[in-house]
């Protein structure tokens, strides 16, 4: 019953957007009819604006009211002089309504665990923060929870952090979703997170990893971008700040980094999908990256996942110059497509990016391997063009599983390697 | 309809294959300052001085997929669609204006087979796909749009099958009431509900005239999505189809919006024309072109 009476508070609420603060329920227990005509003479008395839930009826029978904020102590005083028994059944209406908001929403996103989380659907910015502060509730000891910085429009950036301890570990840092469109990167991101915290202690692999490494992963890498995604433009790919003396909006993230910046591979027109920025980390996206892994200082894998084109991918981009470590980075990704194509035998191609893709400056890995992160990988997940950024919610998990074997592996080199 | 003085595409198994005309007893010439870079960068196009192996690759992979539109274009059947499956050899050939020519060979399967299983390898015996063979050659105009094919390719679908299943499209397409209420196929989710897989399928074979003759050296298309449909009925039972597609450009990861008209009626030639709105931009690429296209001039009664 009490449900009900604050579901229709709560519509009454968000229908005409009132503020229950301070406001208090009151019941009322009126022992014979002359209290229950004191009670209805307080009904009487319109500037009190008491909003009776259940009225005065006879006594022994609880009298419900709802007494704003500034009448609170007006009707305490009036009941108590007329020696009128009541308690106070919810202290502040408001914090109820908010209470009940959030588990409406949980109850909606059917998010109360990340074993009754759907990993087969795509799900919003909110829905996707949701679901890290549960599974970092549900994995105090493995999980936590970090702030790098905010987006242009003022979100917050979070980066899961899974550690067994230690203090400053190596570490491996994965991030998706950093062109907003490619949104089977950040549902693959959340399903990583949950298996992370399933294998510790059950994956000889990942549990050795993680006895001596920790693992960094930004799931909403540009979560401007992924808002506009669903609620504007789902094609949308940059970050969204706006650049003086344009009326279009955004840059690239992934050439807005200080390795070959401004050299052939980007864009300098802001209207264009690959403009670079004005100056390189003029993103905070990146921005925020670039302070946290500098910061850090031993990060020993970097690893960035886009879509689509099935590739992976190592340096460089913005230059046909070989990689002094090509050949072992070229083994490392041989391995983790072999990996990845033992699931479901979707086929990879790997290599550079100058040389399997297309030159592409100031990206990502160019940068954090010139920081000497010697294994940075970029992957281009699935499809190769079908349906390209639009892939089917049915193929997220799949996808995300065979990536997976993906990822240990090149985990797993970068533990048995140290540098 | 195949362009004239071509032969027709071969119907059955390892049909004859067009007689390879060579340049030059040289085959494989180094691609100096033709890099594999994206066009419209707007930064020089200084070689990145690329191996001569991955320069061949790409351009094999370009003229694959200008060969596979155009032969989609011209085969006018939205059940008989293929993609590329692998590139098996190529060779290419550049003359002084930068002009390209590839001759390849390459392997295509369905494009409505869905190509991934949804269960584990380790419990699914992979049956020997049998894919289609084509051969092709493809030349590449120097950056400028419309690249003209010759195209053959062994059957794939047999053809009372093929024809069939084009008629049941047809069917349905007749039947669909417009203007439909969906506003994107498919969703944001990646999901085409079944009733309108036969507007995706027709769509592409109409986008398939249009990521033709804008394939380039450097630029390659897909179809991203249909954001708007329209269909009129014709006094002459064709299907009269009108909507609107974002290509995705791969190089420059662009999304171009394309408002496509086509008129199809199975087993006869497909009529298309089309307008794409093309990126505003202070460094226009050269050689882009701009605006309305009309179906090739055997075509011209539209």
């Amino acid at each position: 019953m009490r449900r009900v009476l604050i579901f229709s508070v709560l519509l009454g609420a968000v229908l005409g957007k009132e503020d229950f603060t301070g406001h208090q329920v009151l019941r009322i227990s009126a022992t014979d009819e002359a209290q229950v005509q004191k009670v209805k003479e307080l009904e009487d008395l319109e500037h009190l604006q008491l909003d009776f839930w259940r009225g005065p009826a006879q006594p022994g029978f609880p009298i419900d009211i709802r007494v704003p904020f500034p009448s609170t102590q007006a009707v305490k005083i009036f009941l108590e002089a007329h020696g009128i028994g009541y308690t106070t059944m919810i202290e502040d209406v408001q914090a109820l309504l908010d209470e009940e908001q959030e588990q409406m929403f949980a109850f909606r996103t059917g998010a109360r665990s990340t074993d009754t989380f759907n990993y087969a659907t795509y799900h919003t910015l909110e829905e996707i923060y949701g679901f890290m502060d549960i599974l970092v509730a549900e994995h105090p000891q493995l999980v936590s929870k970090l702030q790098i910085g905010n987006s242009y429009e003022g979100r917050p950036i979070y980066v899961l952090k899974f550690s067994t301890g230690g203090n400053s570990r190596p570490a491996i840092w994965i991030d998706t979703g950093i062109h907003s469109r490619e949104w089977v990167t950040q549902a693959s991101g959340v399903w990583f997170a949950k298996r992370i915290t399933q294998d510790y202690g059950q994956d000889s692999t990942l549990t050795a990893i993680l006895d001596s490494m920790d693992i960094f992963l930004e799931i909403v890498t540009n979560p401007d971008g992924f808002a506009f995604t669903h609620n504007k433009n789902r094609m949308w790919r940059k970050t969204r700040s706006l650049t003086e003396g344009s009326s279009c909006v955004g840059a690239d993230p992934n050439r807005n980094w200080d390795a070959g910046f401004g050299m052939p591979g980007a864009s300098s027109n802001p209207c264009t999908e690959t403009y670079r920025g004005k100056f390189a980390n003029s993103e905070v996206e990146v921005k925020s990256i670039v302070d946290f892994v500098k910061n850090h200082g031993n990060i020993k894998a970097f690893i960035s996942i886009h879509s689509y084109s099935q590739l992976l991918l190592y340096p460089y981009g913005y230059k046909a110059e070989v990689a002094p470590d090509q050949a072992e980075l070229d083994q490392v990704a041989k391995s983790a497509v072999t990996a990845l194509s033992s699931l479901y035998g979707t086929k990879f191609q790997y290599g550079s990016i100058i040389k399997t893709i297309y030159q592409a400056s100031g990206n990502t890995i160019d940068w954090s391997y010139s920081q000497g992160i010697k294994y940075s990988f970029t992957f281009e997940l699935r499809d190769t063009g079908r349906y390209g950024f639009l892939l089917p919610a049915s193929q997220i998990v799949p996808t995300a599983h065979e990536t997976w074997l993906a990822l240990r592996a090149i985990m797993q080199h970068t533990l048995n390697h140290p540098y | 309809m195949p362009p004239r003085g071509q032969p027709p595409p071969a119907s059955g198994p390892g049909g004859p294959r067009p007689a390879v005309l060579l340049l030059a007893p040289l085959l494989l010439l180094a691609l100096q300052g033709v890099a594999a870079a994206p066009a419209g960068a707007g930064g020089t196009e200084d070689s990145p001085g690329l191996q001569d192996a991955e320069l061949q690759r790409g351009l094999l992979q370009q003229a694959a997929r200008a060969a596979l539109h155009f032969f989609n274009f011209r085969a006018g059947s939205p059940s008989a669609l293929r993609v590329l499956a692998a590139v098996l050899e190529g060779r290419a050939t550049v003359n002084p204006k930068k002009e390209c020519q590839v001759d390849l060979v390459f392997t295509t399967d369905h494009y409505n087979r869905e190509p991934f299983c949804l269960i584990p390898k380790s419990l699914f015996q992979d049956g020997e796909e049998r894919l289609g063979k084509c051969s092709a050659r493809v030349f590449f105009r120097n950056q400028k749009p419309r690249p003209a094919v010759n195209v053959t390719c062994t059957r794939l679908i047999e053809k009372n099958k093929r024809q069939q299943e084009d008629y049941l499209l047809y069917t349905h397409m007749k039947q669909l009431k417009t203007p439909l209420d969906v506003v994107s196929i498919p969703d944001s989710h990646g999901h085409i509900d079944p009733s309108l897989r036969p507007i995706w399928d027709l769509a592409f074979l109409g986008s398939s005239y249009v990521m033709w003759e804008k394939t380039t050296q450097f630029l390659h298309y897909y179809m991203a999505q249909i954001s708007s449909v329209n269909q009129w009925k014709t006094n002459d039972d064709a299907v009269d189809f009108d909507y609107t597609v974002l290509l995705h450009e791969f190089s420059t990861q662009e999304i171009i919006p394309c408002r496509i008209h086509l008129v199809w009626y199975p087993g006869k030639p497909l009529k298309v024309k089309y307008h794409c709105q093309e990126l505003q931009t202070p460094e226009e690429a050269s050689g882009t072109e701009e605006g309305s296209a009309v179906a090739p001039t055997e075509l011209n009664n539209f």
